[in-house]
């Protein structure tokens, strides 16, 4: 299936794969062309200073959210590496972001990233790509096979040790649920 | 800082934090065992998170064995509890540096940075809040004795 079927399903996928920030190297923001660029900043968690740095100023954080201010015109936007640029506090902001850009704007969002931790909440179908083909596919954070091609998520890992010769917690990648089903179990 | 491993985090990591380590050769891309052989110290510039748990094992034996202090700079702070010394930075600033397990206590001062905490601390805390265990504990062996003995 090609991954804009699994888009038009799904509006937001996470994608495993390997991911090349597309930026180049620029000599100020001005340069970029941003629509509105005010507003995009500001939708992606920038003020206005970051207009007068100059590239080699920018943070690896500060490029990430530059390269998304690119993007939010197009119908599908492409993201990546978000466990590697961007700190747990924007990765929460972003996720909110996403939300609003599928549902108010009507926009496809393909997340890239090796972390799974990072499509929680925000996913509802992970797609294996390698060689621009998809070679697996699943909706269960808990799919064994999904950890063939990437690392397991720590609360993954800790469930599944636990449950190893009996299930006592159920599956869960929320923490405080996680918690309740301990309390229930213990 | 003393000559010992460390994890170094930031909130926003950048290049310019390496300008205050120039003894130190940086890897930044894939490498194999053999490159580091000739270094004395390296720094890992958020490229740990490639490995899986059993290779950081390995390089982490390795570079013990050879004698190669490292510095690890990373995002992932679940990459905090390889070292025994943690600095946090904010802003291209020292904030908080130390013994990692007592520096991840400190979770207001944390959060309050855009950060988190490594899963096993967060789910340590959160179950010593609900009188479950009494303790910390930093991985799934000795949680899972603490909680169901």
């Amino acid at each position: 299936m090609e991954i804009k079927t699994y888009l038009n399903e799904y509006g937001i996928i996470g994608v495993v794969s390997n991911y090349k920030n597309s930026l180049q190297p620029f000599n100020t923001i001005q340069d970029l062309n941003i629509k509105n660029l005010e507003s995009a900043l500001k939708m992606v968690g920038l003020d206005n200073t970051i207009i007068a740095k100059k590239y080699s100023d920018i943070t690896i954080n500060e490029l990430w959210k530059i390269e998304l201010a690119t993007k939010l015109n197009n119908e599908i936007i492409i993201v990546g590496n978000l466990s590697t640029s961007l700190n747990n506090k924007d990765i929460n902001y972003m996720k909110k972001l996403f939300r609003k850009l599928s549902q108010e704007y009507h926009k496809k969002i393909v997340i890239i990233d090796d972390d799974i931790n990072i499509f929680f909440e925000i996913v509802k179908k992970i797609l294996v790509v390698k060689n621009h083909k998809v070679i697996y596919e699943t909706e269960d954070f808990f799919d064994k096979q999904l950890y063939r091609h990437c690392k397991m998520p720590k609360i993954v890992e800790f469930i599944n040790y636990i449950n190893r010769d009996k299930k006592i917690l159920q599956n869960n990648v929320e923490i405080y649920e996680l918690i309740k089903d301990i309390y229930r179990s213990v | 800082m003393k000559e010992t491993n460390v994890t170094i985090i930031s909130n926003n990591i950048n290049r310019n934090l390496l300008t205050y380590y120039k003894d130190y050769f940086v890897i930044d891309k894939n490498f194999t065992l053999d490159d580091l052989v000739q270094h004395s110290k390296v720094i890992f510039f958020n490229i740990l998170y490639t490995l899986t748990d059993i290779e950081i094992k390995e390089l982490y034996n390795f570079l013990n064995d050879y004698d190669i202090k490292f510095i690890n700079f990373t995002n992932n702070i679940d990459e905090a509890l390889l070292t025994n010394y943690l600095i946090i930075y904010s802003e291209d600033k020292v904030i908080m540096e130390g013994n990692t397990i007592d520096i991840l206590k400190r979770e207001k001062d944390i959060r309050n940075l855009g950060l988190k905490l490594p899963f096993y601390i967060e789910l340590s805390n959160l179950l010593k809040d609900y009188g479950l265990i009494d303790k910390t504990y930093i991985d799934k062996e000795s949680l899972a004795g603490a909680l169901w003995k």
